[in-house]
C-alpha cells in the first residue's frame, strides 16, 4: 500500500500478528485459557482505544468520556435490532457509526472549548450524563438494558446469513479482525496526512498552530468526531458479540477509564499499542476474575507498574527496547546485578518510608 | 401552608446535600488547585472514610448503647462527631504515604500518567476495602435514628431530621474554617504561594515537598471526613465511591477548576437546584446535576469562579 513502508522485521511481525489473530478461534478450541469472546471483546475495546489515541497521541487531549461513543454505538445497534427489527449487520454497523459520530460532534462541540484537565472533566461529565439519561429510560430498558434481537432470531444476519451460534461467533470474529486491520490502516494514513501533521502541531503548541494558519478548533473537532466514529464501530461490534447491551458495561465512566488505560497500557505513542492494550486489559480482567476475588486491585497494580516501570506501554517498550531490554542485557552480562537492583529498590523504599515517618511526625508536631 | 412547609423541607434537603457535596469536593479541589493533580481515587478515600467510621462509630456508640434520655442523646451526638473526626484522622497518614511514595515522582510527568496512577489507586483502595470489610454493605443500626430522636426542628414547628441539621452546621463550620485557614493563617498562605510559584517558594525557604504532602494529607482528611459524615444516613459499600467522585467533578467544573469559593457556591447551587428539580420532576434525579452543569457551561464556559492558575 502506498505510503506504508515497513522494514523487513516489521513486515514479518505484521504477518505473524495477523496469523495469530486469525488463529484465535482455533486456539480457543484447543485450550480453555483462551476464550474467543474475551479476545473478541478486547479487540472491540481496543478499537475504541485506537480512536481515542488519535486525540491522546496527537492533540494531547485526554478524553475521559469515550465510553459515550462506545455506548452510543452499542445502543444504536441494540435499539435498531430489537425495536425496529433491522436484521442486516451492515445496516446496524453503519447506523451505529453514524450515531456515535453525531454524538461526538455534539459532545466535542461543547467540550473542545477547553483544553487540559477541564476538557477531561467535561468529556467525563457528558459521558456520565448520557449514562444517567439512559439509565433512567424505561424504553431503553433502564439498568437491565436491551437485548440485540430478542427471542428466536437472536443474532444479526451476516451477509444475509442466519448462522448457528458457533459459526456466528467465529465469522463475526474474523470480520472484526478485518475491521481492525482496515481501521488501523485508515488511522495510519490519517496521522501521516497533512491533517495528522496539523494535529501534531496543535498538540505541541496551540497558539503557534493558530499563528501559522491551522484552523485549530475545526481540526480538533474533526479529530474528536473521527475518534467517536471508531468508538461507535467498536460499540456495535461489542453489542453483536454480547447480544445484550446494559448501561453499566458500555457507558459507565469506569469504562471510559478502561479505554484510556488500554491506550496507555499498549503504548499510546504507537499506532498498534491501543489495540494490543485492549486485548491485554480485557484478558487480564477476565483471567483475574477466575484467579482472585481482588481482580480490580490486580488491574490497579498493573497500571502502577506501567506508570513507573513502562511509561512507553507494551508495544512502545518492545519497539524502543526501553528499560526492560536494557536490564535484560545487563542481567545476561552479569547475573549478580540483581543484587544491586534489589539493594537499590530497598534503599528507595527505605528513604520513602523515612520521608513518610518524618512527614507524619512534623504534622503531629512531634520532633 | 403545607406547600410552604414542603418548600422549606426541600430547600433544607438541598442545603444539606450541598454541604455534603462541598465536603466531598473540597478535598478534591484543594489537591487539584494546589498540586494540579486530579485525584481519581478521591471517591475511594471517601468510601474508606465511611468504612473506618463504621468501625470507629460502631465501637464508640457501643459504649453508650442506645440513647434514652436527653443527656445520653447529647453524649451520643458528641461521640458520633468525634468518631467522624477520628475516622478522618486515620486517612491522614494514608494520604501522606500515598503522596510521598507514589505522587511525588509524577508531578512533572504528562497528566495522563497522573490519571492512570490515580485510577490504579482507585481500584486498589476499593479492593482493600473489600478485603478488610467484606463485599456486603456495612451499616450502623440506629445511629441515625438515635440522633434524630433529638427534636431540634420541632422548636420552629417543623419535622425535619436532626442529623441533617447537624450536617448543615458541621458543613458551615468546615467552610468557615477552610476559608480562614487559606486566607488568614501562615501555613495557608505558604500553601497558596507554593501553588502559584513553586520555584519562588523554594527560594524563600519553603519546604515545598512537605507543603505538598501536607496538602495531600488535608485532601485525604476531608475525603475521609465527608465519608464519615455521610455514613449514618446510609451505609458503607464498595460502590459508594463512584457517585461522589463524579458529582464532585460536576461541582468543581461548575465552580471553576481549583477554586474553593467556586466549589462552595457550586455545591450549594447543585444541591438546591437538584433537590428542587427532583421534588417537582422525580425522573430528573440522576440527570439533574449534569444538566445543571451543562447549562452553566453554556452560559459561562470557564465556570462561575473560573480563575485559571489562581488558587483559593
Amino acid at each position: 500500500m502506498k505510503g506504508l513502508e515497513l522494514t523487513r522485521k516489521q513486515a514479518v511481525l505484521t504477518v505473524v500478528g495477523l496469523l495469530l489473530a486469525f488463529a484465535v478461534p482455533d486456539l480457543a478450541r484447543l485450550t480453555a485459557s483462551v476464550q474467543l469472546s474475551v479476545v473478541h471483546q478486547g479487540l472491540a475495546f481496543g478499537l475504541a482505544a485506537v480512536g481515542l489515541n488519535l486525540l491522546l497521541r496527537h492533540t494531547k487531549l485526554v478524553s475521559f468520556g469515550h465510553a459515550a461513543f462506545f455506548g452510543t454505538g452499542a445502543y444504536a445497534t441494540a435499539l435498531l435490532a430489537s425495536k425496529l427489527d433491522v436484521a442486516m449487520m451492515s445496516v446496524l454497523l453503519l447506523a451505529a457509526v453514524l450515531a456515535a459520530g453525531l454524538m461526538a460532534a455534539v459532545i466535542g462541540y461543547l467540550s473542545l472549548r477547553h483544553t487540559g484537565l477541564y476538557f477531561s472533566l467535561l468529556t467525563l461529565a457528558f459521558g456520565q450524563l448520557l449514562y444517567a439519561l439512559v439509565q433512567g429510560q424505561s424504553y431503553l430498558g433502564s439498568s437491565d438494558g436491551l437485548p440485540v434481537r430478542p427471542g428466536e432470531a437472536n443474532q444479526p444476519l451476516i451477509f444475509g446469513l442466519a448462522l448457528d451460534a458457533d459459526a456466528y461467533a467465529v465469522l463475526l470474529y474474523y470480520l472484526t479482525v478485518v475491521f481492525a486491520v482496515v481501521s488501523l490502516l485508515v488511522m495510519y494514513r490519517l496521522v501521516k496526512s497533512p491533517f495528522g501533521a496539523a494535529l501534531d502541531a496543535i498538540g505541541q503548541d496551540r497558539t503557534r498552530a493558530e499563528f501559522i494558519g491551522i484552523p485549530v478548533q475545526r481540526y480538533v473537532w474533526l479529530a474528536f468526531v473521527i475518534s467517536g466514529l471508531y468508538g461507535g464501530l467498536a460499540g456495535a461490534i461489542y453489542a453483536m458479540v454480547q447480544q445484550h447491551v446494559r448501561p453499566g458495561p458500555v457507558l459507565y465512566f469506569l469504562q471510559s477509564g478502561d479505554i484510556l488505560y488500554m491506550a496507555i497500557l499498549g503504548g499510546f505513542q504507537t499506532l498498534l499499542g491501543p489495540l494490543v492494550g485492549g486485548v491485554v486489559l480485557v484478558f487480564l480482567q477476565d483471567a483475574g476474575k477466575d484467579f482472585t476475588n481482588y481482580f480490580d486491585a490486580l488491574t490497579g497494580i498493573v497500571l502502577l507498574v506501567i506508570v513507573f516501570g513502562f511509561p512507553q506501554g507494551i508495544v512502545g517498550s518492545l519497539e524502543r527496547g526501553g528499560n526492560v531490554r536494557q536490564r535484560a542485557r545487563e542481567f545476561a552480562e552479569d547475573p549478580s546485578v540483581v543484587g544491586s537492583w534489589a539493594a537499590g529498590a530497598a534503599s528507595a523504599l527505605r528513604s520513602a518510608f523515612g520521608d513518610w515517618v518524618n512527614s507524619v511526625r512534623s504534622m503531629l508536631g512531634v520532633r | 401552608m403545607v406547600a410552604l412547609q414542603n418548600f422549606i423541607t426541600h430547600t433544607l434537603h438541598g442545603v444539606q446535600y450541598g454541604f455534603i457535596l462541598f465536603l466531598i469536593a473540597s478535598g478534591l479541589t484543594i489537591i487539584l488547585g494546589i498540586l494540579d493533580v486530579l485525584n481519581l481515587a478521591h471517591g475511594e478515600l471517601f468510601a474508606l472514610g465511611a468504612y473506618v467510621s463504621f468501625s470507629v462509630l460502631g465501637y464508640l456508640t457501643g459504649l453508650v448503647g442506645s440513647p434514652t434520655d436527653p443527656a445520653s442523646q447529647a453524649i451520643f451526638l458528641v461521640l458520633v462527631l468525634a468518631g467522624a473526626v477520628i475516622a478522618a484522622l486515620v486517612l491522614v497518614p494514608v494520604g501522606v504515604l500515598l503522596e510521598s511514595t507514589l505522587f511525588r515522582p509524577i508531578y512533572e510527568r504528562d497528566e495522563v500518567y497522573q490519571l492512570v496512577l490515580t485510577f490504579g489507586l482507585l481500584l486498589i483502595i476499593k479492593d482493600f476495602n473489600k478485603l478488610v470489610w467484606g463485599p456486603s454493605p456495612r451499616r450502623i443500626q440506629g445511629v441515625y435514628s438515635g440522633i434524630n430522636s433529638i427534636p431540634v426542628a420541632k422548636f420552629v414547628g417543623l419535622t425535619y431530621p436532626t442529623y441533617n441539621v447537624v450536617v448543615i452546621a458541621v458543613g458551615a463550620v468546615v467552610v468557615v474554617g477552610l476559608f480562614w485557614f487559606f486566607d488568614r493563617t501562615k501555613t495557608g498562605r505558604i500553601i497558596r504561594a507554593t501553588a502559584i510559584d513553586r520555584e519562588m517558594a523554594t527560594a524563600i525557604g519553603v519546604n515545598t515537598e512537605r507543603t505538598f504532602t501536607l496538602v495531600f494529607a488535608l485532601g485525604a482528611f476531608f475525603a475521609g471526613f465527608a465519608g464519615a459524615m455521610a455514613l449514618p444516613q446510609s451505609f458503607a459499600s464498595l460502590e459508594m465511591g463512584a457517585n461522589p467522585l463524579v458529582l464532585s467533578f460536576v461541582v468543581i467544573v461548575i465552580g471553576g477548576l481549583g477554586s474553593l469559593q467556586g466549589a462552595f457556591v457550586a455545591a450549594l447551587l447543585v444541591g438546591l437546584l437538584s433537590k428542587w428539580a427532583t421534588w417537582q420532576v422525580p425522573a430528573l434525579e440522576l440527570a439533574a446535576p449534569f444538566a445543571i452543569m451543562a447549562l452553566v457551561l453554556l452560559v459561562k464556559p470557564e465556570g462561575l469562579f473560573g480563575t485559571w492558575g489562581e488558587t483559593e
